[in-house]
């Protein structure tokens, strides 16, 4: 990296439970975030699942 | 004769109860009107003081849910 | 709204480097105008064009237009080009005639996008494998063999039959459902993925249990299953429930199913235990499919221009997680490699934090904070009450008769305004409402429209940008809970709305003004424990900017990976840990105190005060979060002779002497003493990988030295497997134990020797053995003192509870705490280390403002009628109130606002009725309750 001052945005690439918690950090942390999702919506995998372990809450 | 329309109150708590009410809605899924929503952010918020106002004010039923 | 979301979008091309990238976006067109789309869900219901539904795994049919769930963010509709009769036929166009808002937008283009960015984080996830390709499991052609993702469908309430879990030949309920694991999985012959993928096991546990609270008792659900892989926290409980539900577990891989008779009942052929083959008949199948890397995941990786390792996931170390090949991009979540949410979820913050540390320069350069004009002084005025009742297209207008609302509305009392837009949430509707507000000098708003759950934040927003307080607002939810339930009731679903209506005024009535509430944060963290996990928090936390303290109890930093050698993928762990404690050291920023404990802790998120006895010395240290990297160790047994011959050794005692394993002719490994037991519920995680890897180690140094390895289930997840196949290979011999038939060690004249009953040979054999090296449980450090100080939960075994298990993987459930490493449960040093950047990217959304908003809706006190009785400091969940010393009148109790939760446990319970809630407040909530009637 050169000296010069980075640029304080960033890219997540995939809006799954994974890019979506990265792209809150991030923003929390001062940062602007672009999150690219290749689907109309986000939400990925987890989205599909009925319950989750171990409170059998809906994963929703 | 007239059938009667008991009235509900139902104090939801808003992060499911409630939320829960919300999704009925977006599914479509049909039920009776009698009820009569008051949001709260917990149902530990709801004081046994509010059910009794609430037969008090006349309502039939109570409904506590989260 | 610093989060700009690009849906349908594609990354093309990057250039640049880490700090400065370039990247390229292809987005594809959605056919929808988004600020338009209401999601009202007309133009899906009159879209003729029916397509297969891949949310729900294709067990249902969904139209051209659409919203993949009923949750989606954003909730808005998009055309699927490819079903669209419109496009390929030329001809229809339904949506766009009975779209009320205008939204359908058929000469929408692709678009190309550039974006400028310092980072990029990969987070483009997995697949479930496919098993159409194997033949013997026919899950193509039997309709009763589903996959276990298509099983989620089948079991969701929100999915395509409603959660009633049937038969997809002939609907009926299904009695016996036999799950079949490693499907895509942990095998080589027929698909290459010689990988384990970490999450069936659990899932299938889990699948199994909730289909036996839909079926009830007299479901017989079956899981064949290798090695029962139950390593995560609390997962191996759950495994035991199951056990004891009635969920049967059969060791056996079965290699074929077919169809027995027309019905489509599915039969399998399996070999027990005890070498008997059994013919058995089930009604359902579902296949415990493992994970691959998306095609779409490796097209991305590729893209950005990043190494995959063998099996497609992306390439990263032992000792940096996160990292990828190419500085500037990391790398969280399943295109890692296979792992579980919780796992994803760490890694995601751990990214985070990683992209935080390079652009650390740049933060807060870019992000945009919204300016609001200065608040009205409203509350000493009479309420003026405008009322808007939203007709929501036909979705609330076309059931409810609004303009008889409105009008019942306009007569209540403090009603000054009425109106019924049509789309109050429109951007038109909303400019009109701040000019409405302030023409009327209106003081409180009702909107009665959809949920506040959705849509409060942006009337709110209205309301400031008219100048009132955004508490001065409330809303009746006359759609979700009335029109769209009610739709069959045209009179009734009026007739509560307008109730609703009455109770909204009301409260509305009653509504004050509540100021916005801040605390400031000491940009500084207090880190607990200097071992591997800790010294990780600290620098990540450090070359964000951040000062921190390391409290480290004994007199070196280093913790429990002194004692380690290698990760599990072969980094050299003593150098890591050496390079680590030299930058510690030498790091301006940190701080670091040995010989150290905390004794006394008090405050909240952005102000906590602790004092550290080291040596002599009291510290006094202000920090804004705390990191909890207290760590564990590996517990002592007094099985198997440990402690009583020289030749029992446990965990890297024989790597730390090899002059033991010279000349031996037999070293014999025993996993699980003292996990997976009634004292220890849990598994350790860890040992198998750890056994293996030491057994690999003699065998490739010393060939014709016989090893074994007792095990009960082999418990080595992910990539990890390969090196179980490796050590195989090798010549290490596994065999099975039970917990009922525990192996026994014996001193002989010659060394030891150990019995171990052979479930494969069922037999007992007797194994000479020159040195036996225990697996023993890992344990956490002793930790009451800190859950104590800071008022955070341990679970039964006493390792640290973390917020969400989910979810929230390292936060406590209080604001500015967070947890890492072998405190919060046992973890392989990448897995802890990645924990530890994730806590310290957690701590970061704090420790990166000056001061943090809370949410007002806090208790208040009345110290006059406060007894002091403690209840409330009793029930509060967050350790919000506290009793305060009040000079000469006993204890008050004292709201922290900024751990407050709102949640009101406080204000039910308090037996002199001395708290209130704002905003909640008991005669707001009355006054709703008393118009209900």
């Amino acid at each position: 990296m050169s000296n010069k001052t980075p640029v304080g945005s960033v890219l997540v690439v995939g809006g799954g439970i994974t890019g979506m918690q990265s792209a809150l950090d991030m923003a929390e942390a001062g940062y602007y975030v672009y999150l690219a999702e290749e689907s109309p919506a986000i939400g990925g995998a987890m989205a599909q699942l009925d319950k989750t372990f171990p409170t059998n809450d809906c994963s929703m | 004769m007239e059938q009667v329309e008991p009235k509900i109150v139902a104090f939801l708590c808003n992060w499911c109860a409630y939320a829960g009410a919300d999704l009925a809605g977006v599914s479509r899924l049909q039920h009776p009107s009698n009820m009569r929503t008051v949001r709260v952010m917990c149902s530990g918020r709801v004081d046994p003081l509010f059910i009794v106002q609430a037969l008090k004010s006349g309502c039939d039923g109570v409904l506590v849910a989260g | 709204m610093n989060i700009e979301l690009l849906t349908l979008s594609k990354v093309t091309s990057i250039s640049g480097d880490s700090g400065d990238f370039t990247v390229t976006i292809k987005q594809s067109p959605r056919f929808v105008d988004m600020e338009k789309c209401i999601a009202c869900g007309t133009c899906a219901e009159k879209c003729p064009a029916k397509t297969t539904d891949l949310f729900n795994e294709g067990l249902a049919k969904r139209k051209a237009i659409y919203v993949p769930y009923a949750q989606a963010v954003p909730l808005k509709y998009a055309i699927d080009k490819n079903r669209c009769i419109y496009f390929q036929k030329g001809k229809c166009r339904a949506c766009e005639k009975f779209c009320p808002t205008n939204a359908i937008k058929f000469d929408d283009t692709e678009k190309d996008i550039t974006l400028n960015v310092g980072s990029v984080i990969l987070t483009a996830g997995f697949t479930p494998f496919n098993p159409d390709r194997f033949d013997n499991y026919q899950h193509a052609k039997f309709p009763n063999v589903v996959t276990s993702m298509e099983f989620e469908r089948i079991l969701s309430a929100g999915g395509p039959f409603g959660g009633h879990i049937h038969r997809l030949s002939d609907g009926k309920e299904p009695k016996k459902i036999a799950w079949l694991q490693c499907v895509g999985s942990r095998d080589l012959n027929r698909c290459d993925n010689e990988y384990c993928s970490s999450v069936c096991c659990m899932y299938a546990v889990k699948e199994s249990i909730i289909a036996k609270e839909h079926l009830g008792p007299d479901f017989e659900p079956a899981i064949f299953f290798m090695d029962m892989r139950t390593h995560g926290k609390d997962f191996e409980k759950y495994y035991e429930r199951a056990k004891s539900q009635g969920v049967r577990f059969i060791r056996s891989r079965v290699h074929t199913v077919t169809e027995t008779d027309e019905t489509g009942t599915l039969n399998l052929v399996y070999t027990t235990d005890a070498g008997e083959r059994v013919s058995e008949d089930f009604d359902m199948v579902v296949l415990s499919v493992g994970m691959e890397p998306a095609a779409s995941a490796i097209e991305a990786a590729n893209t950005l221009g990043v190494e995959l390792n063998s099996y497609k996931f992306v390439k990263t170390s032992g000792i940096a997680p996160v990292a990828t090949s190419r500085e500037g991009i990391y790398v969280a979540g399943a295109i890692q490699g296979p792992k579980d949410i919780p796992q994803s979820v760490v890694e995601a913050s751990a990214a985070a934090c990683s992209a935080g540390i390079s652009l650390s320069a740049a933060r807060g350069t870019l992000v945009k904070e919204k300016i609001f004009p200065d608040e009205l002084a409203v509350q000493n005025e009479e309420p003026r009450i405008g009322v808007f009742v939203c007709n929501c297209g036909i979705n609330i207008g076309g059931i409810a008769d609004v303009p008889a609302i409105a009008a019942y509305a306009k007569e209540l009392g403090h009603v000054v305004y009425t109106e019924e837009p049509l789309f109050a949430c429109s951007q038109d509707a909303q400019d009109k409402m701040v000019e409405i507000i302030r023409e009327q000098r209106l003081n409180r708003i009702v909107v009665a429209a959809c949920t506040p759950r959705t849509h409060e934040p942006l009337f709110q927003e209205t309301l400031r940008n008219a100048g009132l307080n955004a508490y001065l607002f409330e809303m009746a939810n006359i759609r979700n809970q009335c029109t769209w339930v009610h739709s069959g009731e045209k009179e009734k679903a009026t007739g509560k709305a307008k109730d609703l209506v009455r109770m909204a005024i009301n409260r509305a009535t009653l509504l004050e003004p509540i100021p916005s509430l801040s605390v400031s944060v000491n940009k500084s963290a207090l880190v607990i424990g200097g071992g591997a996990a800790g010294m990780t928090a600290a620098i990540s936390l450090a070359d964000q900017g951040f000062n921190a303290t390391i409290v480290e109890k004994s007199a070196c930093l280093g913790g429990s990976a002194r004692d380690v050698h290698n990760t599990w993928s072969g980094e050299d762990v003593q150098q890591f840990l050496k390079n680590l404690i030299e930058r510690v050291s030498v790091h301006p920023r940190i701080t670091v105190l040995t010989q150290a404990e905390v004794v006394e802790a008090s405050g909240f998120v952005g102000n906590f005060e602790t004092r550290v006895q080291a040596g002599e010395k009291t510290h006094s240290i202000q920090h804004g979060i705390a990191i909890v990297a207290t760590g564990g160790q590996a517990a002592g047994t007094e099985e198997y002779l440990y402690g009583k011959h020289p030749s029992v050794t446990r965990w890297h005692d024989l790597e730390n002497h090899p002059e033991k394993l010279a000349g031996a002719g037999s070293v014999i490994f025993i996993q699980c003493v003292g996990s997976r037991d009634e004292k220890r519920p849990y598994c350790s995680r860890i040992c198998c990988t750890a056994s293996v890897l030491q057994a690999i180690a003699i065998k490739e140094k010393q060939p014709d030295t016989n090893v074994f390895i007792l095990y009960r289930d082999i418990r080595t997840f992910g990539e990890r497997e390969i090196l179980y196949k490796k050590a195989r290979e090798k010549g290490v011999i596994f065999i099975r134990y039970s917990l009922e038939k525990k192996p026994v060690v014996t001193e002989t004249t010659d060394g030891l020797e150990v019995r171990v009953f052979d479930p494969i040979l069922q037999k007992e054999l007797l194994i000479h053995a020159d040195l036996v090296n225990l697996a023993t449980a890992i344990e956490p450090s002793p930790n009451a003192d800190i859950a104590a100080f800071y008022k955070v939960p341990v679970n039964a075994e006493n390792f640290f509870m973390e917020a969400h298990a989910k979810l929230r993987p390292v936060d406590f459930a209080s604001d500015g705490l967070f947890v890492c490493g072998l405190a919060h449960y046992p973890k392989s040093l990448d897995e802890s280390i990645a924990q530890a950047m994730a806590a310290a990217g957690r701590a970061a959304t704090v420790l990166a403002r000056a001061s943090i908003l809370i949410s007002p809706l806090v208790s208040q006190v009345n110290r006059d009628m406060c007894i002091g009785c403690g209840l409330c400091t009793e029930v509060c969940p967050f350790g919000a109130i506290i009793q305060e010393d009040a000079d000469g009148k006993g204890f008050k109790a004292k709201n922290i606002s900024a751990s407050c939760k709102g949640c009101g446990l406080c204000a039910s319970s308090c037996p002199k009725k001395a708290i209130d809630m704002l905003h909640f407040r008991d005669d707001q909530i009355i006054a709703a309750v008393c118009a209900a009637a």
